[in-house]
């Protein structure tokens, strides 16, 4: 096991990262580096270009502005799991960081880098679509703002183009009479790879759902919205979404219908859609017993 | 192209030039000489290579060194200053938290970094922030203890003091039966412990395997030219360049070459070999070998392997591919089933669990200018690996020296010789530089000797009364390309199931098969996990069908003291009844069975294990442990030598307490040498759970004799007969004046300056004429048996099929524990070490026979927060055979865990589950299919004499 050699550049600005993307035939970027490393050490991947984002400035910032808060690419997750302002206006994303690998990991791998590779079992990216998060990506030609839901395109494919960075994700603060939840499901106590998650996201006024939103991961080849299990919530009183109801049942169904689960060495895909169904009622469940209207 | 890095690693400033390339981990461990920092999976997956950043746990193999530029880092040496021990190493010490210490440095800076930013922290937090540090050895239990009592420490608070009664045979003792630190635990806390892979000699370069990517060809050419005009390589070496001998484990058996001569069995086999100054040039070099494969067909599961006309491994031997057959009947099964009241029979299915130390093998080779050749290397069989080397080399024992650090875990991975022993030996002589040889985690999968994979149908019959009547047992393991132990693990398979119960009648046919994946070998329990999970699941099975309490069936069948069994194995001490009274009553099993909510359940497992095989490996006239002591020429100290090896099981500690308690000294003035083929007389090693029997009987024996001359010596000092006199805490005193005494060390004085040096020796031989006189006879003997029950509690996610283990409670006849610490210790890793098996472990392959999940990723081993609450309890015994009375605990503990947990589960949701691992998804497609499926799977079966069969659920 060893890595191919390549140059390292630690750029201190955004545009010197740029620039260096530009000039590289085969650039990779490098934030916390817990998923190229392994791909690099495993020979699955070489490149002659290794750009650093740790050491640009502002890419590891948490900050509010208006109604919505602005995580930086760089940004690692404990450092959404700690920052008291994840935790004052969206704890449920901590919450989502919480599960991803362990503490060695959540020290140094990033928001930003998990997005960006992709994988279909990526623990922040069903909680950051459910809330309707944005995606900021900047180039030389310009900036580009993108629905993180949009953005991932194929299991470890994504609409980032060539010379492109993420540079931050932004979440709108949910409003009052939001609830929103992330469950996931892993062979072990801890230390998991996703089998199957979902998040959700409903949004009540005077006892009726105005919004909701149902994001799988890990049975799909992307992160996956049902719009299926939406449409069934919106327009409906909560009392009808009681756990062990018809409808809370049915919800369930629906996000697992719209499921494309894969057999794997973590289970087969029916029972991966078995799975995403009981996740799913548990998030709503959950994500309506958080609702404060 | 290197770049400058500046860092500050434990306060101070370095500057050094780094490989883009390079993790932060190289640095530390290649270019600062700071090895405390370890490399166990090189991918992020075992927290090994812990260290802080700018006081941040991070793993430093997922970290180029240049992203470290600027940063402070904090390694394990760091952590407490001069010959201190911060108070979490001193915490992990005295909890016996240690065992082989590879993944100690990680742990103990994981825990700094806890305690750093929560001084306070709750039991829940200590485990969740211990899980991205895999231990394999201490089943978590002792390690959460330590933390806590170091936070507690921290605030100035007292930890609670642990309540404990010393065993009955231990009542007169003064060292053993003592809950003593282990002393070589502060060197693994602080990271001063050398393993292997810290070991760097002077001039040496490094070696690497090129593995077959194939399962099955013949090998037409091999063209390494371009590797050889490789820069920077030394010695390109092939099948042609290695001795003809095939080498192994069993004799009957030797069928391995040292590289592939014209035919490679498995992807993995040995193919090729390169030598150069770095591992990143072997790497590119072995990239440059052309070989020209000419495939042929392959087979991966032993049934298929077994058919007419499937693929054969060897032309010219295992007909069928059956590398073994066993054919054993004791009684006659056929009267014992008619005698029965009701039969049952059903079948199992093992899983391939790897064995995963967290220290990967590792081995230098040096040679000397005398024909001399020294190999440090990572094993658990000194000796055997010497006396490999010896036939394979075609070279005396006296030119080659074999010698062991620390060894990080083994648990039958490390216990026959491996190619990394001999190649390095091999390109050393041919470059005339000390080689080092490691495997990465992925490599160890592929040289492979993990759990044998059994499918076995189990027939048991029984009396109305619940009295077994007639077992019938058929085993096919799993072998993949190679012999190794398998001879021994086919025979295991079948001859330990009459130690545990009585039975009197006994059918077993065992078949080892050849196939085209990585060799299976010994794994702790050797053989037997997976039949004892079979017998103890339809044991329960059979007790719910007949209406009987499943403890009360167990206690009905049970094991008695000086039982000589049906397959001829000779039982003394037994205290298995003990066993089961006492986890019965420790886990409230009569106001729990039946009676907890739906999704909770309670079930019982036992096992049972050799003390030591009754006969070695290959034919060997002499005796099984030695050792020597020799006393330093003031008395002060007493050094003990003993070939056996500690590989994190805490040996040492326990040899040289029955050699302290032998000499009449104290613990703190005894040294131990141990395990190196020059300086240390001849021991079989670890493996078959030997060591403290045999080990121990020689350690006392040479004790006894130092006493003896010490005895001799304060006679004359005292002018009292030296059979008046005895010797106990560093005194020699007078049996019936103890106020006339002279301290230990002036007789010792005394008698060397009168007869020279002071020494003594000792050896044990299993008793003579072990076993029966039929074919295969020999496995399943020793000198005495352990005995173990298990209640294990699980809580069962009814939606998803999810198994959280909760409590074990678990109690062990080990005779006298030597040292009750390091007992828990042994009986703790087994329970999780069991858990992580029948919940997580399986190795799984492709379509071409290439292993899919060889890494710490995707195989999942159970972490802090797998681990359940442990109850470990003696049981009062004592061996007659043993030394004090002690026998073994390491292998035993494991056997009851599997079938636990199976029973437990099946209380819990109603699902029995017969083959392993128990996923999720099978309990959960059991929950689905209840109701009249699963009537006829494990529902009631027939009595009479008519029989029923159940298949595994999923």
């Amino acid at each position: 096991m060893y890595v191919s050699d390549f140059r390292y550049h630690r750029p201190e600005t955004l545009d010197e990262a740029l620039r260096l993307l530009e000039a590289s035939p085969d650039g990779v970027l490098l934030a916390g580096g817990t998923d190229l490393l392994v791909d690099l050490k495993q020979g699955k991947r070489s490149h002659q270009d290794v750009i650093s984002l740790t050491r640009i400035q502002n890419l590891n910032a948490i900050s509010v502005e208006q109604d919505r808060l602005l995580i930086g690419t760089a940004v690692t997750h404990n450092q959404l799991i700690h920052s008291p302002l994840i935790r004052a206006h969206c704890r449920v994303i901590a919450e989502a960081a919480e599960t991803i690998a362990t503490e060695q990991i959540r020290n140094t791998a990033t928001v930003g880098g998990n997005l960006c590779t992709a994988a279909s079992c990526a623990d922040t990216a069903p909680i950051l679509i459910a809330l309707g998060a944005e995606i900021e990506i900047v180039s030389r030609q310009g900036q580009r703002t993108l629905r993180l839901a949009d953005f991932f395109v194929d299991h470890r494919k994504t609409a980032l183009e060539t010379g492109e960075i993420l540079r931050r994700i932004i979440v709108p603060i949910p409003p009052q009479g939001t609830g929103a939840a992330y469950q996931k499901f892993g062979l072990r106590q801890a230390a998991n790879i996703a089998v199957a998650s979902v998040a959700a996201m409903v949004r009540v006024a005077d006892g009726m759902c105005e919004d909701a939103c149902f994001v799988m991961g890990a049975v799909a080849p992307t992160p996956r919205v049902s719009a299926g299990a939406a449409g069934l919530v919106v327009g409906r009183p909560i009392s009808q979404l009681s756990e062990g109801s018809p409808l809370w049942k049915q919800v369930g169904r629906a996000v697992a219908d719209d499921a494309e689960p894969i057999d794997d060495i973590r289970g087969s895909g029916e029972f991966r859609r078995e799975i995403t169904a009981t996740l799913a009622r548990r998030a709503l469940t959950m994500a309506l017993g958080r609702v404060r209207e | 192209m290197k770049q400058i890095l500046d860092l500050t690693v434990n306060g101070r400033p370095y500057e050094v030039a780094v490989r883009p390339g390079a993790m932060l981990l190289d640095v530390l461990r290649d270019e600062l000489q700071l090895t405390g920092t370890k490399r166990g999976c090189e991918l992020g997956d075992c927290g090994a290579c812990t260290v802080l950043v700018d006081g941040r746990a991070v793993n430093s193999c997922l970290m180029l060194a240049l992203e470290a530029q600027g940063r402070q880092v904090t390694t394990v040496e760091g952590v407490a200053s001069g010959n201190g021990l911060h108070p979490i190493q001193q915490a992990l010490v005295e909890a016996g938290a240690i065992q082989c210490g590879f993944c100690t440095p990680g742990m103990v800076v994981r825990a700094k970094a806890l305690v750093d930013a929560n001084p306070q922290p709750t039991d829940d937090e200590i485990r969740a922030a211990l899980s991205g540090n895999l231990c394999r050895c201490t089943g978590y239990a002792k390690i959460i203890e330590a933390v806590k009592s170091a936070a507690l420490y921290l605030q100035a608070k007292q930890p609670a003091k642990l309540q404990f009664a010393t065993q009955r045979s231990a009542a007169h003792l003064s060292i053993v039966g003592k809950r003593l630190p282990k002393p070589d635990a502060p060197a693994k806390a602080t990271g001063r412990a050398t393993y292997t892979d810290d070991i760097a000699l002077p001039n040496m370069i490094y070696g690497k395997l090129l593995l077959s990517p194939v399962p099955h060809a013949n090998i037409k050419s091999i063209d390494t030219s371009k590797a050889e005009a490789l820069a920077g390589v030394h010695v390109v070496m092939t099948g042609a360049d290695v001795p003809d001998l095939t080498y192994g484990t069993s004799p009957a058996r030797y069928d391995e070459n040292v590289l592939a001569k014209d035919k490679v069995r498995y992807v993995g086999d040995v193919v090729a070999a390169v030598a150069a100054v770095d591992e990143e040039t072997c790497y590119k070099a072995l990239s440059l070998i052309d070989v020209e494969y000419e495939e042929l067909p392959a087979v991966f599961d032993a049934h298929s392997a077994m058919k007419e006309g499937a693929p054969r491994l060897f032309d010219q031997k295992y007909e069928n591919n059956i590398n073994t057959r066993v054919d054993h009947h004791f009684g006659d099964v056929e009267k014992g089933f008619a005698e029965a009241d009701y039969v049952r029979e059903a079948t199992f299915v093992g899983n391939r669990a790897y064995q995963n130390p967290i220290e990967p093998h590792c081995a230098i080779a040096e040679w000397d200018t005398h024909g001399k050749v020294t190999l440090y290397t990572s094993t658990q069989v000194v000796h055997y690996v010497h006396h490999q080397l010896s036939r394979v080399l075609g070279m005396p024992l006296g030119n080659i020296r074999v010698i062991m650090h620390h060894t990080g875990g083994g648990f039958g991975s490390k216990a026959a010789t491996n190619p990394l022993e001999i190649i390095s030996i091999l390109l050393s002589k041919k470059a005339g530089r000390p080689v080092k040889m490691r495997f990465s985690r992925a490599e160890m999968y592929l040289y492979g000797r993990g759990r044998h994979k059994q499918h076995i149908e189990l027939k048991i019959g029984v009396k109305k009364d619940g009295t077994i009547t007639a077992v019938k047992h058929k085993a096919v393991l799993e072998g993949g390309a190679y012999s190794s132990f398998g001879v021994v693990t086919v025979y295991y398979a079948g001859s330990m199931i009459p130690t545990l119960y009585k039975i009197p009648n006994y059918k077993y046919d065992g078949y080892r098969v050849n196939t085209n994946l990585p060799p299976c070998g010994a794994m702790r329990g050797h053989g037997c996990p997976h039949p004892r999970f079979a017998f103890e699941s339809l044991l329960s099975m059979i007790a719910e069908d007949i209406g009987m309490d499943p403890i009360d069936i167990r206690l009905k069948n049970a094991m008695e003291p000086e039982t000589r069994t049906c397959n001829d194995l000779d039982i003394h001490s037994c205290e298995f009844k003990a066993c089961l009274e006492q986890v019965r009553e420790a886990s409230g099993w009569d106001k729990k069975k039946g009676k907890l909510p739906p999704g909770r359940g309670i079930g019982i497992g036992c096992g049972g294990f050799v003390s030591g095989a009754g006969y070695p490996i290959y034919r060997s006239q002499f005796p099984h442990s030695n050792a020597m002591i020799k006393i330093e020429e003031d008395g002060s100290k007493a050094v003990l030598f003993t070939g056996e090896a500690d590989i994190g099981q805490g040996s040492n500690t326990v040899l040289a307490q029955m050699a302290a308690e032998a000499m009449g000294i104290t613990l703190d003035r005894v040294d131990v040498v141990s395990a190196d083929s020059d300086t240390t007389p001849l021991g079989f090693g670890a493996y078959s759970s030997r060591v403290t029997l045999m080990g121990g009987n020689a350690a006392k024996m040479a004790g006894e004799e130092v006493k003896k001359q010490v005895l001799h010596a304060a006679a004359k000092l005292l002018e009292i007969p030296e059979e008046k006199l005895d010797a106990r805490a560093n005194q020699v005193f007078a049996k019936d004046q103890p106020e006339k005494s002279i301290p230990w060390n002036e007789a010792a004085t005394a008698f060397f300056a009168e007869n020279g040096p002071l020494v003594g020796k000792g050896h044990y031989s299993p008793p003579k004429g072990l076993g029966g006189k039929y074919k295969g006879a020999a496995v399943g003997t020793s000198p005495a048996y352990s005995f173990s029950a298990a209640v294990c509690e699980v809580e069962v996610d009814m939606e998803t099929g999810k198994v959280k283990v909760l409590n074990f409670w678990d109690a062990h006849d080990c005779g006298t524990a030597i040292n009750p610490l390091a007992v828990e210790g042994q009986v703790q890793g087994a329970v999780v070490m069991g858990l992580s098996e029948t919940l997580l472990e399986n190795e799984v392959f492709d379509s071409s026979g290439t292993i899919v999940n060889a890494d710490l990723h995707n195989y999942l081993m159970a972490t802090s927060m797998d681990s359940p609450i442990i109850d470990c309890s003696l049981v009062d015994s004592y061996e007659p055979e043993g030394p004090f009375g002690a026998k073994e605990v390491g292998e035993g503990a494991t056997l009851p865990v599997l079938g636990a947990i199976a029973n437990a589960v099946a209380d819990a949701v109603g699902v029995r589950i017969q083959d392993l691992p128990i996923t999720p998804e099978k309990v959960l497609n059991g929950l689905k299919s209840r109701g009249p499926t699963l009537a006829a799977n494990s529902g009631q079966g027939t009595h009479g004499r008519s029989r029923v069969s159940s298949t595994p659920a999923s």
